[in-house]
């Protein structure tokens, strides 16, 4: 065991601190736009806390810092695309500034108002499965992390797992975006702490010029220029910049922040300080695993690595990280790092879970059961209808985390996943906010084409993923146009905002 | 090789730095912004029951 009694204590503390102050969001649930965009009411600096912390999590660090073990520094270039995308998105409000405009609850939502029904319910089925698929691994490699550092036997990780995913589902599903947001604010202040004291320990530890060493002698100019390197080159980075600015704009979880807040200028500034916390967010664990390559690499190559070797045990690249944690931190700050990270985990976690339920519910269930003729449903019912759309989702990431380990590294993994929805419904998005041409059947064959061209060249051409990705963005294109160009032609003007 | 270095090098400064000073800044402001937020949910639930 590696946590001492006052690691316990700090993080038994933070976990009780944590859910009886999200059970507080409770009271202020009115209506379905409280318990979905916190009533449209978050401020500057609320978001940028919300925003950062859904999107920073314990799978974030660990996948990072696989990169960074895995690829050095190269894997950089993954972390500046992703911020200065954001960036650029803040600055220019491109689709958040409309999107925030158009007062939607969830990015299906949208699909209505420009296309038609069943393409909502068709980017509604795809959204939710595709992120629920996205996040059904989060589970156990946050697990993982847990048991590694504090030392916990492995045997547990199912408990661990049950215990953590409980406690967001309280809290999220009693209190919705009000206690995830309440909650958010203070994951992020802990995470951040947490972020700061590993790196400037891993960073001591290891020392730098070791690391650059370390890099180098494995991995030689690949290590340093993402060109170069073989599992990146200009592909993989065209591919990043489409994937991010599709993140940034029509990833469900980040647009309710989009959507939360009270105004469009708002979004835009929540967006662009965020963005240079992205860049940190990928930059920071991805040393944290050079560290740790250069603390712990000295076993088998594998794939051009060296695995990493603790305490006479091989283990795999993605688990080097927290290995390295429970080796250099001290008791105090163990339990603050493991606290922090918790909190990260718990943040994307109920921010996720409110997120797909929220597509579930009000993208499927609501529009299917308007299509049978049947009456709206009361405010009320559509917070119980997400209420339990929140406890599947946390049901399935149970049983499909414990089944599931994705292959290669887990970064791609969940780039692929999301671009199988992604590629198609930023397209749609796209053209559906600038080009007049765009239409339903264009909608439709952008969705199809841009899934089946992810799907199709990852799981059956074993392609590899920089393709994949690429390929998916330009059929989900292709699709568009030709649809658009073939079918009818669209209405002139967007139908109004709800109020 | 080493113009990759000294890039990446000014990017992690970049990074850490504004990861640091952002964070303090939305400690003190993020905590004002959630009590006006919920102090406007307050009244709009006072008014809605009125």
């Amino acid at each position: 065991m590696h946590f001492a009694s006052i690691d316990w204590l700090i993080v038994v503390v933070y976990l009780i601190a944590s859910v009886a102050v999200g059970l507080l969001g409770k009271k202020y649930i009115g209506s379905v736009s409280h318990y979905l965009v916190a009533g449209r009411e978050l401020g500057t600096y609320a978001g940028i806390a919300t925003l950062a912390a859904t999107e920073i999590g314990t799978i974030t660090f660990m996948y990072n810092a696989e990169l960074g073990y895995r690829y050095g520094f190269a894997a950089f270039a993954a972390a500046l695309i992703s911020g200065l995308v954001m960036i650029v998105v803040g600055r220019t409000g491109l689709v958040i500034g409309r999107f925030r405009a158009l007062r939607l609850m969830t990015v299906p939502e949208y699909f209505e108002r420009k296309y038609s029904r069943g393409l909502r319910l068709l980017a509604g089925i795809l959204v939710a499965v595709g992120g629920i698929l996205n996040m059904g691994v989060f589970l156990k490699i946050e697990g993982e992390f847990l048991t590694i550092v504090s030392g916990i036997d492995s045997h547990y990780l199912v408990a661990v797992m049950t215990a953590i995913l409980l406690l967001e589902l309280v809290y999220t599903v009693v209190g919705g975006m009000m206690a995830v947001v309440i909650t958010d604010f203070i994951q992020y202040v802990l995470l951040s702490v947490a972020t700061i004291l590993v790196s400037i320990y891993a960073v001591f530890h290891a020392g730098w010029d070791d690391i650059v060493a370390k890099v180098s002698s494995t991995m030689g100019s690949a290590g340093f220029d993402p060109i170069e390197n073989p599992k990146f080159g200009v592909t993989f980075l065209v591919w990043q910049v489409l994937l991010w600015f599709a993140i940034h704009t029509c990833w469900q979880t980040t647009a309710m922040r989009v959507f939360s807040t009270r105004t469009p200028e708002i979004s835009k500034r929540v967006m662009t300080w965020t963005g240079f916390i992205y860049l940190g967010r990928g930059m920071l664990p991805m040393l944290w695993g050079a560290a740790a390559l250069t603390l712990f690499g000295l076993g088998a190559v594998d794939n051009g690595v060296p695995l990493p070797v603790v305490n006479g045990q091989t283990l795999a690249p993605i688990d080097a990280m927290p290995a390295m944690l429970a080796s250099i931190l001290g008791p105090g700050v163990k339990g603050i790092v493991v606290a922090g990270m918790l909190a990260a985990t718990m943040s994307v976690n109920s921010s996720y879970l409110l997120g797909w339920s929220a597509v579930i519910s009000q993208d499927v269930i609501l529009p299917i059961r308007e299509q049978m003729g049947k009456p709206a449903l009361s405010s009320r019912s559509q917070i119980l209808v997400n209420r339990l759309a929140n406890l599947f989702v946390g049901l399935f990431l149970m049983f499909w985390g414990l089944y599931y380990t994705p292959p290669g590294a887990v970064y791609l993994y969940l780039n692929i996943t999301g671009t199988i929805y992604l590629a198609g419904t930023f397209i749609c998005v796209i053209g559906g906010l600038y080009w007049k041409r765009a239409n339903t059947s264009g909608g439709y064959l952008a969705m199809l084409m841009g899934a089946a061209g992810a799907i199709i060249p990852f799981f059956f051409l074993h392609w590899s993923e920089n393709v994949t990705g690429f390929c998916a963005f330009g059929l989900a294109a292709l699709g568009l146009v030709l649809g658009s160009l073939m079918g009818k032609r669209a209405p002139t003007s967007l139908a109004a905002a709800r109020p | 090789m080493n113009h990759w270095l000294a890039f990446w090098t000014v990017w992690l400064v970049i990074a850490a730095v504004s990861f640091a000073v952002i964070t303090a800044i939305v400690m003190v402001k993020g905590y004002r912004d959630l009590r006006s937020m919920f102090s406007r949910l307050a009244e709009q639930r006072t008014h809605d029951r009125g």
